[in-house]
């Protein structure tokens, strides 16, 4: 168990080290994205340019310049370099809004589609089951631009219920902290509850052909303690495996889209302000983060699974 | 990446109050007088002190440290928190063109030859931290302005003072130029060559005295000591700050004249959905729009109703145009550019902005000395394009069907833009297509010259009030490897020559040359040498908490310390 | 698209024995094929949605006899200052103030126009067909490289499957959107050798890549149960080159599986390319896609949202009938398989 452990960490690093060369060599790559020219400003004579490229670092060879960058990142001593924050602080700052947004969210697509998948295994091959595929579909369909424009158009430009984005912390007004959290909420929720409920129907539909299900209702047990007691709890362990890598993901910034047009100033959306800037330093901290939390909530999940299954081999 | 230009203050200009008809009926009448800078003392002396107001805008400053500011977002808190040897008057409309004295006794005298300036700094000044103000810490703020560095100190700094370029390389320990005697506070600066804006190069807020061992890095997140009416506080990255009045401003040798101490505290948020910035001044929530900021059409019909009275649009030095490559195929024929400039629909270009432009043909925008007068060389712009004299052109020109590549940036509305010029070159004969290129490298991708660019969105907002600084773009000697700013590669004599003869006249003569201006500029648009499609208008909207009594600076926009509470 | 897990643990992506061959409760005489048509045609919301994909893929297909016949006007022309009949009375396309004008229900501007004057409803169909090209294109790319790298780790094992694994690892690890936009805004500007920046190829790419993963990982550990089994073994001992025992023996058997993430890759890729574009890094101008027309349409909120209602709901639509059509084949196929993106 040990040695797994520490074999699943070693490759984590190495996962991280390649996805942060990647980003770094992807960026560096950008025609004319010189940052040199950039920072230079106008009219830079040839010496300045010169001077601004010494100063940064940017005359040095390229694996030079990764390892500085990478080490200012560990050190937290790392600067954006179209506006100079440090970005360990800018990141900190992201973050409440990004978790408040995730923890939010995960809660409501992990009941709701526990809800809606279940009632879909039931009723499976009926018309409700019928009717909730569609609507799971329709919620994997959604991009959450798109949904969170209409949400925005329609509740808070038309029916003027709620804000028109924005973030406002918890610690100043919990109740304008609730409302301004709502649609981005449902916004992100609706695409996993569509996901989530798939996968639970089926899984609930496998786990009902199970030998120690079939003894459960042949000892006489009734369907609503059969449902309960041994299928459901089987089944969500997968489920809840998902929502910890999906949770890992949106806290470590992924859930750009949702951010970005709600305007929540989370992680993600500076990711997404970065890379209009083409500012390499946050992007690269925030892909950093991203692949340390999924990185780091998948190996937990292997090794959780190890724990609860003996059969399976851990390689 | 402000929204306004990614260099620059967009300075100045008149304030030409409101616009064309079309504007005026928009804005229902309320908006069309305009709080002329005459009013500006009296009221100021009636406004009410106290309270805190919120500005929303929808970009961040590049940096509240003025060593490193350089956007409209950072100038104009800057302005007011960093106050220079010389300063601009706090007045609306060309009034606040006016040079005064900041921490400086009075303006620094030039003399006969225009190549040496001597100032005196001002006795008994304290930063906001208490330190006393020394003469020496005017050179050590010019010095950090080149280390850091500051994104104009190439063209204003080391283009101009004797020693510095030296400085910013390193070959030096100490700006040659610039002696200072902390005694007595004299300051005397040699410049390499007559510049006449060199007044308005001391202005900028990035010069604003900051003491001496202030670290030679950007402090973004605590912005140095200064002098000044206000202080910068409580900086959450692009989010949020605050300006806090100055207590001691007003008092003893903190007492400068004209420049007045702030009524009210201002918080500063920033959020990029400008919409609902707009809609929240409208209702009240927050205070004051950022005028750099643009206003949907959309919510103009509700703003006109809701927020009669409290909207206006100021004109601001600022000319949009497209450069045309004249040492290309096909833009290096004056005809093929003669086509362009007939037949641009300018009114189209301004329904793509929210009908924000006032239409034009001149490089020198209407604020500015030297705007012609003259009717434009082919044809009045204000009428929309002629579609039909426009492909005779381009047929005559033998250029007919010639591939074009249109440079555009990624940001609405300047891709919309270069979407409609790109289809209207299709039209009128050439082979057009427009590449896209994300906002940040835009101007180090056309600016180029390996890339040769042959046409594309370009723009320029005034540093300060003086054609000058307009026409560089356009002389032979700024047409640089990397960094170029003449991106059509204009090489004419008559240009350089003569924009070099009026650039060393200073900034307060200007009236002498006007009309010698107002010709070389004619000579370019006859030329066709860029294709101007307009200059912006901003618009100016607060609360109704909000006294209306404001100051709409020429170069800065609001002024914040005119600002108070009903 | 918020988040772009991760399928993640192998569980997610496991494939169940229904599609290693052994079909279970096999009645006589029907093969797996025949049986999953079987099933497929009980389930008439799943053909009702397949039959709506056709219905907008001809549609998009018919852009051009749209444009000429009953718009008449191309996807880029603009009319920024033209009027237009409404009701009889002339209204400008754009006003003064750059508000759009709203559907108009007669042959020019059906659905309204663009800021830039043009045509929603061409642009619709002719962005569709961008949408669609795209994800065509990069489901192709990832089901082909996606087969490539699963069978190749799944067959070989040891250090071959140990590096596509890690690479896979790798791409995983990035959120897809972040991946995509860092990879669309590189490829975008310069592009980079044969794929030239403004052509539809640089999305297509990015987005085929970033999904590889989804497909390889599953392939991989089906491949892996395979090569125990029988018949292969039976082909080595015939003397049977890899390459011909991979081609023509694991392959067949990995054509229930394909035919589940067509469907799943491509509803998937639609919707990454419309995030891609609204981030700036997707179709570029003037080239339309669903994406780029929402994107921009957002601008107009709230005086013109049929700019963004018309694409929007387009875009739902059909990705929802790609998914509900694959929903039902895979249920056809496997009805207990748990295959998923995430997102």
């Amino acid at each position: 168990m040990l040695a797994f452990a520490i074999r699943r960490l070693l490759s984590m690093i190495a996962v991280m080290f390649v996805v942060s060369v990647l980003t770094f060599l992807l960026l560096a790559a950008i025609p004319n994205g010189d940052p040199a020219l950039r920072l230079a400003g106008r009219l830079a004579t040839a010496d300045q340019i010169h001077e601004i490229r010494v100063k940064y670092g940017f005359d040095k060879p390229i694996y030079v310049q990764y390892v500085r960058t990478m080490k200012n990142i560990f050190t937290g001593q790392a600067y954006s370099y179209t506006q100079g924050f440090n970005v360990t602080s800018e990141i900190k700052q992201g973050l409440p809004a990004t978790v408040s947004l995730a923890l939010g969210a995960g809660v409501l697509w992990l009941f709701a589609s526990i809800l809606v998948g279940t009632l879909a295994a039931i009723k499976a091959g009926k018309y409700t089951d019928r009717v909730l595929t569609v609507l799971a579909m329709m919620g994997v369909s959604f991009p959450p631009f798109f949904l969170g424009a209409v949400l925005i158009y329609f509740l808070g430009y038309k029916a003027n219920i709620f804000p028109l984005g924005g973030y406002v912390k918890l610690t100043s007004n919990p109740a304008q902290w609730f409302t301004h959290l709502i649609l981005p909420w449902v916004t992100l929720s609706v695409l996993f509850i569509g996901f989530y409920s798939r996968v639970l129907r089926s899984t609930i539909l496998e786990t009902q052909s199970q030998d120690y299900v079939r003894t459960a209702q042949a000892k006489g047990l009734s369907s609503r303690q059969v449902l309960i007691r041994h299928i459901l709890r089987n089944s969500l362990i997968p489920i809840i495996a998902l929502w910890g890598l999906d949770l890992a993901q949106v806290i470590g910034g992924g859930a750009i889209l949702t951010e970005s047009v709600y305007n929540l100033h989370g992680v993600g959306q500076l990711a997404a302000d970065s890379i209009a800037k083409l500012d390499i330093i946050p992007i690269l901290a925030v892909v950093l983060l991203t692949a340390f939390a999924v990185v780091l909530i998948a190996a937990l999940t292997d090794i959780m699974y190890a724990f609860l299954d003996p059969r399976i081999r851990l390689t | 990446m402000t929204r306004l230009a990614r260099r620059a203050l967009p300075v100045v200009v008149t304030v030409l109050a409101v616009v064309s008809a079309t504007v005026l009926a928009a804005c229902g009448g309320g908006g069309g007088s305009n709080t002329s800078g005459g009013s500006t003392s009296a009221s100021t002396s009636q406004a009410k002190n106290g309270g805190t107001i919120t500005l929303i805008g929808g970009v961040a400053p590049d940096s509240l440290d003025p060593g490193f500011g350089y956007t409209t977002q950072a100038a104009e808190p800057d302005w007011l928190s960093y106050t220079g040897l010389v300063t601009y008057a706090h007045k609306s409309g060309t009034a606040g063109s006016e040079l005064i004295p900041g921490l400086a006794t009075a303006l620094p005298q030039a003399s006969a030859d225009g190549k040496t300036y001597t100032a005196t700094m001002r006795k008994g000044l304290k930063f906001s931290n208490g330190t006393p103000v020394k003469a020496s810490d005017f050179a050590y703020t010019v010095e950090r302005a080149l280390k850091i560095p500051w994104g104009g100190s190439g063209q204003f700094i080391a283009g101009n003072i004797v020693g510095a370029k030296a400085y910013a390389a390193k070959k030096a320990s100490s700006i040659s130029g610039i002696q200072t005697d902390d005694a007595t506070g004299k300051i005397t600066i040699h410049l390499t060559a007559p510049y006449g804006a060199f007044l308005n190069v001391l202005a900028f807020p990035s010069l604003g005295i900051v003491p001496s061992g202030t670290p030679m890095k950007n402090l973004p997140n605590n912005p140095p000591p200064g002098v000044g009416p206000y202080e910068i506080k409580n900086i959450v990255p692009n989010q949020s700050y605050k300006l806090v009045r100055n207590p001691n401003w007003g008092q003893g040798a903190l007492n400068i004249p004209g420049i007045p101490a702030g009524h009210v505290d201002v918080n500063v948020k920033i959020s990029s959905n400008v919409d609902a910035n707009a809609l929240s001044v409208v209702n009240n929530t927050n205070d004051v729009y950022d005028w750099a900021d643009t206003i949907p059409g959309s919510l103009l019909p509700q703003i006109n109703s809701q927020a009669k009275g409290r909207y206006q649009k100021k004109v601001m030095n600022s000319t949009y145009y497209v450069f045309m490559n004249t040492q290309e195929k096909p833009f290096n024929n004056q005809l093929a550019r003669q086509a362009v400039v007939t037949g641009l629909n300018q009114n189209a270009m301004s329904r793509l902005s929210s009908g924000s432009l006032i239409p034009g043909c001149y490089f020198l925008p209407p604020g500015m000395v030297g705007h012609p007068t003259a009717p434009c060389p082919y044809g009045d712009p204000a009428k929309g394009g002629d579609i039909a004299k426009a492909k005779q052109l381009v047929q005559q020109s033998g250029m007919k069907g010639q591939p074009v590549t249109v440079w555009s940036q990624q940001r609405a509305p300047r891709q919309q833009w270069m979407t409609y010029y790109t289809s209207f070159l299709n039209q009128i004969g050439f082979k057009a297509k427009q590449k896209l290129i994300a906002d940040a490298s835009y101007f180090p991708t056309i600016g180029n010259l390996k890339g040769h660019p042959q046409t594309g969105f370009a723009d320029w907002n005034q540093d300060f009030p003086n054609p000058i600084d307009f026409y560089l773009l356009v002389q032979s000697s700024s047409i640089l490897p990397t960094n170029n700013e003449n991106f059509g590669e204009v090489r004419d004599p008559q240009i350089d020559s003569q924009s070099k003869k009026l650039g060393e006249v200073p900034t307060n003569k200007l009236n002498t040359i006007a009309s010698q201006w107002q010709s070389l500029d004619e000579y370019l648009a006859k030329k066709a040498y860029i294709g101007v499609f307009g200059y912006q208008t901003f618009p100016a909207l607060i609360s109704n908490r909000m006294s209306p009594n404001y100051v709409f600076h020429p170069l800065y926009g609001w002024d914040w310390s005119s600002f108070s509470l009903k | 698209m918020a988040t772009s897990s991760a399928p993640g643990t192998d569980l997610s992506t496991e494939i169940s024995d229904a599609l290693l061959g052994e079909a279970v409760e096999l009645p006589p005489g029907l093969g797996p094929w025949r049986l999953a048509w079987r099933r497929l045609r009980r389930n008439r919301v799943a053909l009702f949605f397949g039959g709506v994909f056709l219905l907008i893929l001809v549609l998009c297909l018919l852009a051009p006899v749209y444009a000429k016949h009953i718009a008449h006007q191309g996807p880029a022309a603009e009319n920024i200052t033209g009027t237009v009949k409404v009701g009889g009375k002339a209204k400008d396309v754009v006003s003064t103030t750059g508000i759009p004008v709203g559907p108009t229900w007669h042959s020019r501007y059906f659905l309204g126009a663009d800021e830039n004057g043009r045509d929603v409803a061409v642009r619709l169909l002719y962005g569709g067909r961008n949408s669609l090209e795209i994800g065509f294109v990069a489901t192709a790319i990832t089901i082909f490289f996606g087969l490539l790298v699963g069978v190749l780790a799944g067959y070989f094992r040891g250090i071959t499957d140990g590096i596509i694994t890690r690479v896979l690892d790798v791409i995983w690890a990035f959120p897809a959107v972040l991946l995509g936009v860092t990879l669309g805004v590189s490829l975008a500007l310069g592009g980079i050798g044969p794929l030239h920046g403004n052509t539809l190829m640089v999305p297509a790419v990015v987005v085929g890549v970033v999904y590889i993963p989804y497909v390889g990982k599953p392939v991989r550990g089906q491949v892996l149960g395979l090569r125990e089994r029988e018949f292969i073994d039976a082909a080595r001992q015939q003397g049977l080159s890899h390459a011909r025992i991979m081609f023509s023996e694991i392959l067949p058997n990995l054509g229930s599986t394909i035919v589940v993430f067509v469907p799943l890759i491509l509803a998937n890729a639609i919707l990454l390319e419309a995030g891609l574009s609204y981030l700036g890094a997707g179709v570029q101008p003037p080239n339309p896609s669903w994406g780029t027309m929402i994107a921009d349409g957002i601008r107009t909120i709230p005086a013109a949202f049929h700019n963004v209602l018309v694409p929007g709901i387009m875009l739902v639509l059909a990705v929802m009938s790609i998914n509900v059509f694959g929903d039902g084949l895979r249920d056809a196929l496997d009805p207990r398989s748990k295959v998923r993106i995430a997102r």
